[in-house]
C-alpha cells in the first residue's frame, strides 16, 4: 500500500475523530494555542516595535553625525567625565563647514523644554531647539507650510519660530497658525513655518517641538548651555571616511594635542539601532522562552490525549490490523490525528493572538504589527510540535499487537 | 495444499506460572477449494486455531505453511498484506468499527488495498446488497441490529473477494431464516472455488459442510466429513451439560500439555 492511501486515509480519520471529540479536542489545542498566542502576541509587539524604530530612525537621518560631548549611549558612571568637557563653539562649527568634504550640511542644536501659549491656549513639555538654515536637512524634518529658520533669522536674532504639528492641532486648530504671534516661555515668536507629521516613537510624540534660530536662542534662553553640532553627509557609504575627517578637523578646532584622546563623541543613529537590537534581543529571547515552555507543556497536553485516543481505540487499531493495515499506516493516522489537533491549536492562537497584539497596540502607545509569515510560522511549528509528540503514542499504536486489541474491552 | 498445519500449539501465559495450552499440537491440511468446518465446545480453541490461520497470531510452536510458505519466515508488511488481500475474516464479535458507517465498514480493506474510491463504494455496496443489506448502507453498527451488524461483517470478509474466507460463528446470532441465507452465500462462494472455514456450534450446519475438524481441549479429536463429525459428539455434549462432570471439562486442560 502506497504512503500517499496512508496520508489520505489518515487525514480522512483525524478530521472524523477531531468532529467527534471536539470538546476534548478544544481543551487539548488549549495549551499550544496559548503558547503560540503568547508567541505571536510578542513577536507582534516586537516587529511593531521594529517598524516604527526604522521609520522614526531613517526620519532621525541615517546619514548625520552628531557632534556632542555625551555619548547617545553611556555605559557604567562616566557621566560626570562627560559632562565636564569643553562645550563646543560656533568656531568648530564654522571650521566643518569649511574645511569638509563629505559634509553636506552642518548645523549647530541646542534645545529646552518649556511651555507655548496661543491665546488661551497652551501646551507644555514642548522641546524649543535653537539652529540654522542647515537644521532641516541634519534633522530629517520636513515643513508643512511656510518656511524653515534661515542663517539670517540668527544671524539678527529674529523672535521666528517653526512649529510642530502638535503644536498646530492644539493652538490653532482654526485658524492658520503662519503669521500668528504665539508665546515661548513668555517670549513672543512670530510663525513662520510649520513641520510635517513625524508621529509616535516609542510612545513618543514627535511632533511637540519648536525650531527657532540659533542666536536667538543663546540670548534668549541662556548662553551657558552647550550644544551639539549635526552633519549631514552625502554619501552614506562614506560616513566612517567623514566621521574620520571630522575627527581631525573638530581636534585641531579644539587644539586638542596630537598624543590626547578626543573629549568628544561622534554619533550616529547605526548606535541607537545596536542598542535597540540589543533590547528586542532581549524581548525575543522572553517570548521565545515564554513561548517554548507553554508550546512543550502543549505538546505533553497533546501527547497525553493521543495515548488516550491510542488505548480508548485499541480495538479499532485491532480491526485495521487485521483487514491490512501496516504499522505504518497506523502510525501515519495517529501522527496525522496529532498534528490535526495542533494545527487546529495553532490556529485558534494565531488568531488569539493577533487579536492580542492588536489590542495592545490599541490601548498601550507601543505599536503592533504582525507580518503574514508569523501566522505560517505559528500554525506551521504547532503543527510540528503536534509531529513531534505524536511519535510515542502513533509508535505504542502501531506496536499493539493484532489478536489482543481485537480482545480489549 | 493452501493450508498445513504441523503440530500447531499456542500456549498463553497468564502470570508467572499459569499457563493455558489453548492449543496442544493440531496438525492437518487444507486444499484450495475446500469447505471447513470447524466444531468444539467453548474454550476448545477454535478461535484460537482461526486467528492462527488468518496470520492474525502466530503459533508457539509448530509450523504454518500457507500457499507453501511459512508464516513464521513472514515479515509483518507481508503479513498484513496477506491478511489484505488473500484472508477474508468474520469475527466472532463482528469487529466493526462503531464510528464508522456499515459502508465504510465493507470498504475497508479496500481501502488499505488501494483501491480507488469510485471502484471501491461500487464493490462495498455490491457486498451489503448480497448479505441484504442495500438499505442500511448509512447507517452506524450502533443502528443496526445484532443480526445486521453480522452480516456487514459478512460482506466486509467477501468484499476483496479473498481466497480463503474465515468465519468464526457468522450465525450466532441471526435467525434462522437470515442464517440460512448466509449459509447459502457460502455454499455458493464454495463452488465459486473459494477456501472457506466456518466456526459453529450447531451441528446441523456442520453438517451441511463436506468436511469437519472437531476440536477439544485444543486437540483434534475428529476429522472427517461434515455429516459425521457434527453429530459423533452429541452424547459428550450431552454428558457436559450434565453438572457432575462439568469441572472435568477443565481439569485435563491443564494436566497435559500436548494431545495424547
Ligand atoms: N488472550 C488470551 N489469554 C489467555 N487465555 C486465552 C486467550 N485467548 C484464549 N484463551 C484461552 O484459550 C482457550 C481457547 O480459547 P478460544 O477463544 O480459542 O475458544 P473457542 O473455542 O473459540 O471458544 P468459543 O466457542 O467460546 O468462542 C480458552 O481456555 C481461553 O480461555
Ligand atoms: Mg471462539
Amino acid at each position: 500500500m502506497s504512503l500517499r492511501v496512508d496520508l489520505y486515509e489518515g487525514a480522512r480519520i483525524a478530521v472524523l475523530s477531531l468532529g467527534l471529540n471536539r470538546l476534548r479536542t478544544l481543551l487539548t489545542t488549549l495549551g499550544i494555542g496559548i503558547g503560540v498566542a503568547t508567541l505571536l502576541c510578542i513577536l507582534g509587539i516586537v516587529q511593531g516595535l521594529n517598524a516604527s524604530f526604522a521609520t522614526q530612525l531613517s526620519a532621525l537621518g541615517s546619514s548625520t553625525l552628531w557632534v556632542s560631548k555625551f555619548p547617545w549611549v553611556i555605559t557604567g558612571d562616566k557621566w560626570w567625565i562627560y559632562r565636564n568637557r569643553k562645550d563646543f563653539t560656533l568656531d568648530d562649527v564654522q571650521a566643518i563647514r569649511e574645511q569638509s568634504r563629505f559634509a553636506a550640511a552642518v548645523a549647530p542644536e541646542i534645545g529646552r523644554g518649556g511651555s507655548v501659549s496661543y491665546g488661551d491656549r497652551g501646551l507644555s513639555r514642548v522641546r524649543i531647539i535653537g539652529s540654522t538654515g542647515d537644521y532641516l536637512t541634519v534633522s530629517g524634518f520636513e515643513i508643512q507650510s511656510g518656511r524653515a529658520i534661515t542663517d539670517a533669522d540668527s544671524e539678527y536674532r529674529k523672535n521666528v519660530v517653526v512649529i510642530g504639528a502638535d503644536l498646530v492641532d492644539t493652538l490653532f486648530p482654526h485658524s492658520d497658525p503662519i503669521g500668528a504671534v504665539i508665546r515661548l516661555r513668555d517670549l513672543p515668536f512670530e510663525v513662520v513655518g510649520t513641520l510635517v507629521r513625524r508621529g509616535k516613537f516609542l510612545g513618543e510624540s514627535q511632533d511637540t517641538s519648536v525650531i527657532i534660530p540659533f542666536r536667538t536662542f543663546i540670548a534668549d534662553y541662556g548662553k551657558r548651555r552647550g550644544f551639539e553640532i549635526g552633519v549631514a553627509v552625502e554619501n552614506t557609504d562614506l560616513l566612517n571616511q567623514a566621521e574620520d575627517e571630522l575627527i581631525g578637523i573638530i581636534r585641531r578646532s579644539r587644539g586638542t594635542p596630537p598624543e590626547a584622546e578626543s573629549d568628544f563623541e561622534v554619533n550616529r543613529s547605526e548606535q541607537l539601532a545596536k542598542t535597540y537590537q540589543q533590547l528586542t534581543a532581549a524581548l525575543y529571547g522572553v517570548a521565545i522562552g515564554v513561548g517554548g515552555i507553554t508550546l512543550l507543556v502543549g505538546g505533553f497536553g497533546i501527547m497525553n490525549i493521543m495515548l488516550v485516543s491510542v488505548r480508548e481505540r485499541t480495538r479499532e487499531i485491532g480491526v485495521r490490523r487485521a483487514l491490512g493495515a501496516r504499522r505504518r499506516t497506523v502510525i501515519v493516522q495517529f501522527l496525522l490525528e496529532a498534528v490535526a489537533v495542533a494545527a487546529v491549536g495553532g490556529a485558534i492562537g494565531t488568531i488569539v493572538g493577533l487579536a492580542g497584539a492588536k489590542l495592545v497596540a490599541s490601548i498601550t502607545p507601543l505599536a503592533a504589527a504582525v507580518d503574514p509569515s508569523t501566522v505560517l510560522f505559528g500554525v506551521g511549528f504547532s503543527s510540528l510540535v503536534g509531529l513531534l509528540f505524536g511519535i510515542w503514542p502513533a509508535a505504542r499504536a502501531a506496536a499493539l499487537d493484532p489478536v489482543e486489541s481485537l480482545r480489549w474491552e | 495444499m493452501l493450508i498445513e498445519m504441523r503440530d500447531i500449539e499456542r500456549v498463553y501465559h497468564l502470570g508467572r506460572s499459569e499457563d493455558v495450552h489453548a492449543l496442544r499440537g493440531v496438525s492437518f491440511g487444507v486444499e484450495r477449494g475446500e469447505w471447513v468446518a470447524i466444531v468444539g465446545q467453548s474454550g476448545s480453541g477454535k478461535s484460537t486455531l482461526m486467528n492462527i490461520v488468518g496470520c492474525l497470531d502466530t503459533p508457539t510452536a509448530g509450523h504454518y505453511l500457507l500457499n507453501g510458505r511459512d508464516v513464521a519466515q513472514l515479515s509483518d508488511d507481508d503479513l498484513s498484506d496477506i491478511r489484505n488481500r488473500e484472508i477474508g475474516f468474520v469475527f466472532q464479535t463482528f469487529q466493526l468499527l462503531p464510528r464508522e458507517s456499515a459502508l465504510n465498514n465493507v470498504e475497508l480493506p479496500l481501502v488499505y488495498r488501494g483501491v480507488k474510491a469510485r471502484e471501491r463504494r461500487q464493490r462495498a455496496k455490491a457486498a451489503l446488497r448480497q448479505v441484504g443489506l442495500g438499505d442500511r448502507m448509512r447507517h452506524l453498527p450502533t443502528e443496526l441490529s445484532g443480526g445486521q451488524r453480522q452480516r456487514v461483517a459478512v460482506a466486509r470478509a467477501l468484499v476483496s473477494e479473498p481466497s480463503l474466507l474465515l468465519a468464526d460463528e457468522p450465525t450466532g446470532n441471526l435467525d434462522s431464516a437470515t442464517g440460512e441465507e448466509i449459509m447459502r452465500l457460502f455454499e455458493q462462494l464454495h463452488r465459486q472455488g473459494h477456501t472457506l472455514c466456518l466456526v459453529t456450534h450447531e451441528p446441523r450446519l456442520a453438517a451441511r459442510c463436506p468436511r469437519a475438524i472437531r476440536l477439544r481441549d485444543g486437540c483434534i479429536v475428529a476429522d472427517g466429513p461434515g455429516r459425521e463429525v457434527a453429530f459423533a459428539d452429541l452424547p459428550d455434549a450431552a454428558r457436559a451439560a450434565a453438572p457432575v462432570t462439568a469441572p472435568q471439562d477443565n481439569a485435563p486442560r491443564s494436566a497435559a500439555t500436548r494431545c495424547p
